[in-house]
Protein backbone atom coordinates (compact mmCIF):
# COMPACT_ATOMS: atom_id res chain seq x y z
CA UNK A 1 0.00 0.00 0.00
CA UNK A 2 2.76 2.47 0.91
CA UNK A 3 4.43 1.71 -2.43
CA UNK A 4 1.20 2.55 -4.25
CA UNK A 5 0.81 5.76 -2.26
CA UNK A 6 4.41 6.76 -3.05
CA UNK A 7 3.61 6.32 -6.73
CA UNK A 8 0.47 8.42 -6.43
CA UNK A 9 2.38 11.13 -4.54
CA UNK A 10 5.19 11.17 -7.12
CA UNK A 11 2.68 11.56 -9.92
CA UNK A 12 0.61 14.20 -8.13
CA UNK A 13 3.69 16.33 -7.45
CA UNK A 14 5.57 15.50 -10.66
CA UNK A 15 8.58 14.59 -8.51
CA UNK A 16 10.06 11.16 -9.09
CA UNK A 17 12.37 11.39 -6.10
CA UNK A 18 9.32 11.03 -3.83
CA UNK A 19 9.11 7.38 -4.90
CA UNK A 20 11.67 6.85 -2.13
CA UNK A 21 9.87 8.90 0.54
CA UNK A 22 9.85 7.50 4.08
CA UNK A 23 6.49 6.58 5.58
CA UNK A 24 6.90 8.95 8.54
CA UNK A 25 7.98 12.12 6.66
CA UNK A 26 5.47 14.98 7.11
CA UNK A 27 3.71 15.63 3.81
CA UNK A 28 2.96 19.25 4.67
CA UNK A 29 6.52 19.92 5.81
CA UNK A 30 9.07 21.84 3.76
CA UNK A 31 10.62 18.69 2.27
CA UNK A 32 7.54 17.47 0.47
CA UNK A 33 5.54 20.72 0.69
CA UNK A 34 2.27 19.14 -0.42
CA UNK A 35 0.23 22.05 -1.73
CA UNK A 36 -3.44 22.36 -2.59
CA UNK A 37 -2.99 21.33 -6.23
CA UNK A 38 -0.83 18.25 -5.65
CA UNK A 39 -2.91 17.39 -2.59
CA UNK A 40 -6.14 17.42 -4.54
CA UNK A 41 -4.70 15.27 -7.33
CA UNK A 42 -3.44 12.85 -4.67
CA UNK A 43 -6.83 12.63 -2.92
CA UNK A 44 -8.65 12.07 -6.18
CA UNK A 45 -6.30 9.28 -7.21
CA UNK A 46 -6.63 7.67 -3.75
CA UNK A 47 -10.40 7.82 -4.14
CA UNK A 48 -10.18 6.35 -7.63
CA UNK A 49 -7.79 3.56 -6.71
CA UNK A 50 -8.89 2.61 -3.18
CA UNK A 51 -12.48 3.84 -3.09
CA UNK A 52 -11.87 5.98 -0.01
CA UNK A 53 -12.90 9.68 -0.06
CA UNK A 54 -10.52 11.11 2.50
CA UNK A 55 -11.70 14.71 2.12
CA UNK A 56 -15.28 13.70 2.80
CA UNK A 57 -14.47 11.82 5.99
CA UNK A 58 -11.64 13.79 7.50
CA UNK A 59 -12.34 17.49 8.03
CA UNK A 60 -8.86 18.31 9.26
CA UNK A 61 -7.13 16.07 6.74
CA UNK A 62 -5.11 14.52 9.57
CA UNK A 63 -4.90 11.41 7.40
CA UNK A 64 -2.49 13.36 5.20
CA UNK A 65 0.08 13.88 7.97
CA UNK A 66 2.36 11.20 6.46
CA UNK A 67 2.17 8.35 3.96
CA UNK A 68 1.93 6.06 7.00
CA UNK A 69 -1.14 7.81 8.43
CA UNK A 70 -2.74 7.86 4.99
CA UNK A 71 -2.13 4.12 4.49
CA UNK A 72 -3.65 3.33 7.89
CA UNK A 73 -6.66 5.58 7.18
CA UNK A 74 -7.32 3.81 3.88
CA UNK A 75 -6.81 0.34 5.34
CA UNK A 76 -9.27 1.04 8.15
CA UNK A 77 -11.92 2.02 5.63
CA UNK A 78 -11.54 -0.37 2.76
CA UNK A 79 -12.71 -3.90 2.16
CA UNK B 1 2.60 26.27 -32.37
CA UNK B 2 -0.46 25.56 -34.45
CA UNK B 3 -3.13 23.36 -32.97
CA UNK B 4 -4.04 20.55 -35.35
CA UNK B 5 -6.27 18.50 -33.05
CA UNK B 6 -8.66 19.34 -30.23
CA UNK B 7 -9.35 16.61 -27.68
CA UNK B 8 -12.67 17.11 -25.92
CA UNK B 9 -13.99 15.93 -22.61
CA UNK B 10 -17.73 15.22 -22.89
CA UNK B 11 -19.53 15.74 -19.56
CA UNK B 12 -20.15 19.44 -18.94
CA UNK B 13 -17.73 20.30 -21.72
CA UNK B 14 -18.83 19.30 -25.20
CA UNK B 15 -22.14 18.12 -23.77
CA UNK B 16 -24.38 20.26 -21.55
CA UNK B 17 -24.71 17.79 -18.74
CA UNK B 18 -23.46 14.42 -17.59
CA UNK B 19 -24.01 11.50 -19.96
CA UNK B 20 -24.54 8.82 -17.33
CA UNK B 21 -26.69 11.00 -15.08
CA UNK B 22 -29.14 12.09 -17.72
CA UNK B 23 -31.32 8.97 -17.89
CA UNK B 24 -33.42 8.89 -21.02
CA UNK B 25 -32.86 12.57 -21.78
CA UNK B 26 -29.31 12.51 -23.09
CA UNK B 27 -27.52 15.84 -22.71
CA UNK B 28 -27.49 18.01 -25.82
CA UNK B 29 -24.23 19.46 -27.15
CA UNK B 30 -23.18 22.69 -25.52
CA UNK B 31 -24.09 25.25 -28.18
CA UNK B 32 -21.04 27.44 -27.61
CA UNK B 33 -18.58 24.52 -27.74
CA UNK B 34 -20.37 23.09 -30.76
CA UNK B 35 -20.05 26.41 -32.57
CA UNK B 36 -16.34 26.57 -31.75
CA UNK B 37 -15.77 22.96 -32.81
CA UNK B 38 -17.58 23.45 -36.12
CA UNK B 39 -15.60 26.62 -36.87
CA UNK B 40 -12.31 24.86 -36.11
CA UNK B 41 -13.32 21.88 -38.25
CA UNK B 42 -13.89 24.31 -41.11
CA UNK B 43 -10.29 25.47 -40.65
CA UNK B 44 -9.03 21.92 -41.02
CA UNK B 45 -8.52 21.17 -37.32
CA UNK B 46 -9.55 17.64 -36.32
CA UNK B 47 -11.40 16.55 -33.18
CA UNK B 48 -11.10 13.66 -30.72
CA UNK B 49 -12.83 12.59 -27.51
CA UNK B 50 -11.32 11.69 -24.13
CA UNK B 51 -14.07 10.88 -21.70
CA UNK B 52 -14.70 8.88 -18.54
CA UNK B 53 -17.73 7.23 -19.98
CA UNK B 54 -18.68 4.01 -21.73
CA UNK B 55 -17.87 3.87 -25.48
CA UNK B 56 -21.51 4.58 -26.38
CA UNK B 57 -21.02 8.13 -25.11
CA UNK B 58 -18.60 8.86 -27.96
CA UNK B 59 -21.04 7.46 -30.52
CA UNK B 60 -23.77 9.60 -29.01
CA UNK B 61 -21.55 12.69 -29.12
CA UNK B 62 -20.75 12.08 -32.78
CA UNK B 63 -24.41 11.73 -33.66
CA UNK B 64 -25.58 14.65 -31.50
CA UNK B 65 -22.94 17.11 -32.71
CA UNK B 66 -22.71 16.03 -36.34
CA UNK B 67 -18.91 16.25 -35.97
CA UNK B 68 -16.45 13.57 -37.05
CA UNK B 69 -14.11 12.42 -34.30
CA UNK B 70 -10.77 11.06 -35.49
CA UNK B 71 -10.25 9.18 -32.22
CA UNK B 72 -12.17 8.43 -29.05
CA UNK B 73 -10.79 7.16 -25.77
CA UNK B 74 -13.63 6.27 -23.41
CA UNK B 75 -12.96 4.45 -20.17
CA UNK B 76 -12.03 4.98 -16.60
CA UNK B 77 -8.29 5.53 -16.73
CA UNK B 78 -6.49 8.74 -16.00
CA UNK B 79 -7.34 11.45 -18.49
CA UNK B 80 -3.67 12.00 -19.30
CA UNK B 81 -3.36 8.36 -20.38
CA UNK B 82 -6.33 8.78 -22.71
CA UNK B 83 -4.80 11.98 -24.14
CA UNK B 84 -1.44 10.30 -24.67
CA UNK B 85 -3.04 7.36 -26.44
CA UNK B 86 -4.88 9.70 -28.79
CA UNK B 87 -1.69 11.63 -29.50
CA UNK B 88 0.06 8.34 -30.35
CA UNK B 89 -2.85 6.96 -32.40
CA UNK B 90 -3.07 10.10 -34.51
CA UNK B 91 0.73 10.44 -34.71
CA UNK B 92 0.40 14.04 -33.54
CA UNK B 93 3.12 16.16 -32.00
CA UNK B 94 2.00 16.81 -28.40
CA UNK B 95 2.29 20.57 -28.89
CA UNK B 96 -0.16 20.43 -31.81
CA UNK B 97 -2.89 19.26 -29.46
CA UNK B 98 -5.40 21.20 -27.37
CA UNK B 99 -7.35 19.53 -24.56
CA UNK B 100 -10.64 20.95 -23.26
CA UNK B 101 -12.17 19.89 -19.94
CA UNK B 102 -14.41 21.70 -17.45
CA UNK B 103 -12.76 19.92 -14.53
CA UNK B 104 -9.88 21.84 -13.03
CA UNK B 105 -8.16 18.74 -11.69
CA UNK B 106 -8.37 16.85 -14.96
CA UNK B 107 -6.79 19.91 -16.57
CA UNK B 108 -4.06 19.97 -13.92
CA UNK B 109 -3.41 16.23 -14.26
CA UNK B 110 -3.13 16.44 -18.05
CA UNK B 111 -0.97 19.59 -17.85
CA UNK B 112 1.45 17.77 -15.56
CA UNK B 113 1.81 14.70 -17.69
CA UNK B 114 1.46 16.24 -21.14
CA UNK B 115 2.99 19.67 -20.61
CA UNK B 116 3.28 20.43 -24.33
CA UNK B 117 -0.48 20.25 -24.85
CA UNK B 118 -2.59 23.41 -24.74
CA UNK B 119 -4.97 22.73 -21.84
CA UNK B 120 -8.13 24.82 -21.72
CA UNK B 121 -11.36 25.19 -19.81
CA UNK B 122 -14.59 25.56 -21.84
CA UNK B 123 -14.56 29.29 -20.98
CA UNK B 124 -11.03 29.59 -22.42
CA UNK B 125 -12.07 27.61 -25.48
CA UNK B 126 -15.01 29.91 -26.20
CA UNK B 127 -12.44 32.64 -26.67
CA UNK B 128 -9.81 30.59 -28.44
CA UNK B 129 -11.01 30.62 -32.04
CA UNK B 130 -9.38 34.04 -32.38
CA UNK B 131 -5.97 33.01 -31.06
CA UNK B 132 -3.07 32.57 -33.47
CA UNK B 133 -2.72 28.94 -32.27
CA UNK B 134 -6.04 28.12 -33.93
CA UNK B 135 -5.18 29.64 -37.33
CA UNK B 136 -7.96 32.19 -37.66
CA UNK B 137 -8.20 34.33 -40.78
CA UNK B 138 -7.61 37.48 -38.73
CA UNK B 139 -5.74 37.79 -35.42
CA UNK B 140 -6.57 40.76 -33.19
CA UNK B 141 -4.00 42.14 -30.74
CA UNK B 142 -6.18 41.04 -27.81
CA UNK B 143 -6.50 37.51 -29.19
CA UNK B 144 -2.76 37.35 -29.68
CA UNK B 145 -2.26 38.43 -26.07
CA UNK B 146 -4.70 35.83 -24.76
CA UNK B 147 -3.06 33.10 -26.81
CA UNK B 148 0.31 34.23 -25.51
CA UNK B 149 -0.88 33.82 -21.90
CA UNK B 150 -1.52 30.16 -22.58
CA UNK B 151 1.80 29.76 -24.31
CA UNK B 152 3.37 31.19 -21.14
CA UNK B 153 1.55 28.64 -19.03
CA UNK B 154 2.70 25.81 -21.27
CA UNK B 155 6.32 26.94 -21.05
CA UNK B 156 6.09 27.09 -17.27
CA UNK B 157 4.52 23.62 -17.19
CA UNK B 158 7.23 22.16 -19.39
CA UNK B 159 9.96 23.62 -17.22
CA UNK B 160 8.20 22.29 -14.14
CA UNK B 161 8.35 18.80 -15.50
CA UNK B 162 12.04 19.04 -16.30
CA UNK B 163 12.89 20.62 -12.96
CA UNK B 164 14.51 18.51 -10.25
CA UNK B 165 13.81 20.04 -6.86
CA UNK B 166 11.06 21.06 -4.49
CA UNK B 167 8.09 23.16 -5.49
CA UNK B 168 9.47 26.20 -3.65
CA UNK B 169 12.81 25.82 -5.44
CA UNK B 170 10.91 25.77 -8.74
CA UNK B 171 8.95 28.90 -7.80
CA UNK B 172 12.21 30.69 -7.03
CA UNK B 173 13.73 29.44 -10.29
CA UNK B 174 10.76 30.94 -12.16
CA UNK B 175 11.40 34.32 -10.44
CA UNK B 176 7.93 34.16 -8.94
CA UNK B 177 6.69 37.42 -7.43
CA UNK B 178 3.67 37.50 -5.15
CA UNK B 179 2.64 41.06 -4.29
CA UNK B 180 0.12 41.66 -1.54
CA UNK B 181 -1.36 45.15 -1.29
CA UNK B 182 -4.19 46.93 0.48
CA UNK B 183 -7.23 47.09 -1.81
CA UNK B 184 -8.31 50.44 -3.22
CA UNK B 185 -11.69 51.45 -4.67
CA UNK B 186 -10.17 51.06 -8.14
CA UNK B 187 -9.80 47.32 -7.43
CA UNK B 188 -13.53 46.81 -6.79
CA UNK B 189 -14.64 45.69 -10.29
CA UNK B 190 -11.85 43.13 -10.53
CA UNK B 191 -12.51 41.95 -6.95
CA UNK B 192 -16.17 41.44 -7.75
CA UNK B 193 -15.32 39.51 -10.90
CA UNK B 194 -12.92 37.32 -8.93
CA UNK B 195 -15.60 36.59 -6.33
CA UNK B 196 -18.01 35.51 -9.07
CA UNK B 197 -15.51 33.25 -10.83
CA UNK B 198 -13.74 31.56 -7.93
CA UNK B 199 -15.64 28.43 -6.93
CA UNK B 200 -12.98 26.07 -5.68
CA UNK B 201 -11.10 28.76 -3.84
CA UNK B 202 -13.76 30.81 -2.17
CA UNK B 203 -14.38 30.36 1.54
CA UNK B 204 -17.80 32.00 1.41
CA UNK B 205 -18.87 29.96 -1.62
CA UNK B 206 -20.46 33.01 -3.15
CA UNK B 207 -19.80 36.31 -4.85
CA UNK B 208 -19.52 39.68 -3.11
CA UNK B 209 -21.33 42.61 -4.68
CA UNK B 210 -19.51 45.83 -5.53
CA UNK B 211 -21.24 47.99 -2.89
CA UNK B 212 -20.34 45.47 -0.19
CA UNK B 213 -16.73 45.46 -1.39
CA UNK B 214 -16.58 49.25 -1.37
CA UNK B 215 -17.99 49.24 2.16
CA UNK B 216 -15.30 46.92 3.57
CA UNK B 217 -12.51 48.73 1.75
CA UNK B 218 -13.58 51.95 3.44
CA UNK B 219 -14.24 50.36 6.82
CA UNK B 220 -11.84 50.90 9.76
CA UNK B 221 -12.91 47.54 11.20
CA UNK B 222 -11.73 45.64 8.11
CA UNK B 223 -8.66 45.07 6.00
CA UNK B 224 -8.97 44.05 2.39
CA UNK B 225 -5.87 42.75 0.65
CA UNK B 226 -5.35 41.89 -3.01
CA UNK B 227 -2.72 39.49 -4.32
CA UNK B 228 -0.91 39.80 -7.64
CA UNK B 229 1.25 37.12 -9.25
CA UNK B 230 3.92 37.19 -11.91
CA UNK B 231 7.04 35.29 -12.88
CA UNK B 232 9.49 35.27 -15.77
CA UNK B 233 7.00 33.47 -17.97
CA UNK B 234 4.25 36.04 -17.59
CA UNK B 235 2.13 38.33 -15.46
CA UNK B 236 -1.16 36.95 -14.14
CA UNK B 237 -2.27 40.20 -12.49
CA UNK B 238 -4.70 40.00 -9.56
CA UNK B 239 -5.22 36.37 -8.66
CA UNK B 240 -6.59 36.50 -5.13
CA UNK B 241 -7.91 38.59 -2.28
CA UNK B 242 -9.16 38.44 1.27
CA UNK B 243 -11.45 40.44 3.56
CA UNK B 244 -10.55 40.42 7.25
CA UNK B 245 -12.45 41.65 10.29
CA UNK B 246 -9.85 43.13 12.59
CA UNK B 247 -11.78 44.46 15.59
CA UNK B 248 -11.40 41.58 18.00
CA UNK B 249 -8.10 40.86 19.79
CA UNK B 250 -9.19 37.30 20.36
CA UNK B 251 -9.08 36.56 16.67
CA UNK B 252 -9.04 38.31 13.34
CA UNK B 253 -11.67 36.69 11.14
CA UNK B 254 -11.18 36.22 7.42
CA UNK B 255 -14.73 36.65 6.13
CA UNK B 256 -13.70 36.01 2.53
CA UNK B 257 -10.64 34.34 1.08
CA UNK B 258 -10.54 33.71 -2.64
CA UNK B 259 -8.06 32.78 -5.32
CA UNK B 260 -8.20 32.18 -9.04
CA UNK B 261 -7.63 28.57 -10.02
CA UNK B 262 -4.98 29.60 -12.53
CA UNK B 263 -2.79 30.52 -9.55
CA UNK B 264 -3.01 27.01 -8.14
CA UNK B 265 0.20 25.22 -7.40
CA UNK B 266 2.24 28.44 -7.36
CA UNK B 267 2.42 29.12 -3.64
CA UNK B 268 -0.06 31.99 -3.63
CA UNK B 269 -2.55 30.82 -1.05
CA UNK B 270 0.23 29.68 1.27
CA UNK B 271 1.87 33.12 0.90
CA UNK B 272 -1.40 34.91 1.66
CA UNK B 273 -2.04 32.76 4.76
CA UNK B 274 1.52 33.31 6.00
CA UNK B 275 1.20 37.06 5.49
CA UNK B 276 -2.23 37.12 7.19
CA UNK B 277 -0.88 35.29 10.24
CA UNK B 278 1.96 37.79 10.56
CA UNK B 279 -0.39 40.76 10.11
CA UNK B 280 -2.70 39.38 12.76
CA UNK B 281 0.23 38.92 15.14
CA UNK B 282 1.41 42.49 14.51
CA UNK B 283 -2.14 43.74 14.97
CA UNK B 284 -2.31 42.19 18.43
CA UNK B 285 -4.72 39.35 17.66
CA UNK B 286 -4.23 36.01 19.37
CA UNK B 287 -5.44 33.92 16.47
CA UNK B 288 -6.61 33.97 12.86
CA UNK B 289 -10.00 32.41 12.09
CA UNK B 290 -11.18 31.38 8.63
CA UNK B 291 -14.80 30.26 8.44
CA UNK B 292 -15.18 28.09 5.41
CA UNK B 293 -18.08 26.45 3.64
CA UNK B 294 -17.33 22.71 3.54
CA UNK B 295 -17.99 21.21 0.16
CA UNK B 296 -16.25 18.89 -2.24
CA UNK B 297 -15.56 21.97 -4.34
CA UNK B 298 -13.20 23.65 -1.96
CA UNK B 299 -11.04 20.74 -0.88
CA UNK B 300 -7.98 22.65 -2.20
CA UNK B 301 -8.67 25.45 0.29
CA UNK B 302 -8.88 22.96 3.13
CA UNK B 303 -5.56 21.51 2.01
CA UNK B 304 -3.92 24.92 2.05
CA UNK B 305 -5.37 25.65 5.50
CA UNK B 306 -4.30 22.27 6.91
CA UNK B 307 -0.85 22.74 5.39
CA UNK B 308 -0.53 26.11 7.11
CA UNK B 309 -1.37 24.72 10.53
CA UNK B 310 -5.05 25.59 10.81
CA UNK B 311 -7.39 23.26 12.71
CA UNK B 312 -11.10 22.99 12.00
CA UNK B 313 -14.17 22.63 14.13
CA UNK B 314 -17.49 21.79 12.52
CA UNK B 315 -20.52 24.01 12.45
CA UNK B 316 -23.36 25.26 10.31
CA UNK B 317 -26.27 23.00 9.37
CA UNK B 318 -26.51 19.76 7.39
CA UNK B 319 -27.60 21.82 4.36
CA UNK B 320 -24.81 24.34 4.70
CA UNK B 321 -21.99 22.67 6.60
CA UNK B 322 -19.34 25.12 7.57
CA UNK B 323 -16.09 24.67 9.38
CA UNK B 324 -14.20 27.21 11.42
CA UNK B 325 -10.51 26.90 10.72
CA UNK B 326 -8.36 28.64 13.21
CA UNK B 327 -4.73 28.98 14.17
CA UNK B 328 -3.06 30.77 17.03
CA UNK B 329 -0.45 33.31 15.91
CA UNK B 330 1.99 32.48 18.68
CA UNK B 331 4.92 30.19 18.04
CA UNK B 332 6.66 29.59 14.71
CA UNK B 333 4.63 30.77 11.75
CA UNK B 334 4.72 29.30 8.21
CA UNK B 335 7.55 30.62 6.05
CA UNK B 336 7.03 33.79 4.11
CA UNK B 337 9.36 33.38 1.11
CA UNK B 338 11.36 36.44 0.09
CA UNK B 339 9.54 36.61 -3.26
CA UNK B 340 6.41 37.65 -1.37
CA UNK B 341 6.03 41.35 -0.59
CA UNK B 342 3.25 42.93 1.41
CA UNK B 343 2.46 45.96 3.56
CA UNK B 344 3.44 45.90 7.21
CA UNK B 345 4.44 42.36 8.06
CA UNK B 346 8.00 41.55 7.04
CA UNK B 347 9.09 37.97 6.25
Amino acid sequence: MIGGLREILAQATGREELLGLGAEVPLFGTGVGLDSLAGTLLLREVHRRFGVDVADEDLNLDALATLGTLARFIQERSG
Amino acid sequence: MMVKCVIWDLDNTLLSGVYLESGSQLPPPDPVMLGVAAELRDRGIIHAIASRNPPEAAQYAQQATGLEFAAAECGWDRKSDAVRRIIADLAMAPDAVAFVDDDLYERAEVSFRVPEALVLSPEDMADATGWPEFSPAVVTAEARRRGEMYAERRRRQQESRAFAGSRDEFLRYCETKVTIAEATPADVPRLHELSVRTHQFNTAGQAMAEPALRAVIGSPAHRVAVVRLSDRFGDDGMVGACVVETESDRAWTVTLLMMSCRAMGRGVIEALLAWLLRSAAEGGAAALAVPCLVSSRNVPLRLALAGSGFRATEGGSPDQPTALFSRPVSGPLPDLPDWVTGPGAAG
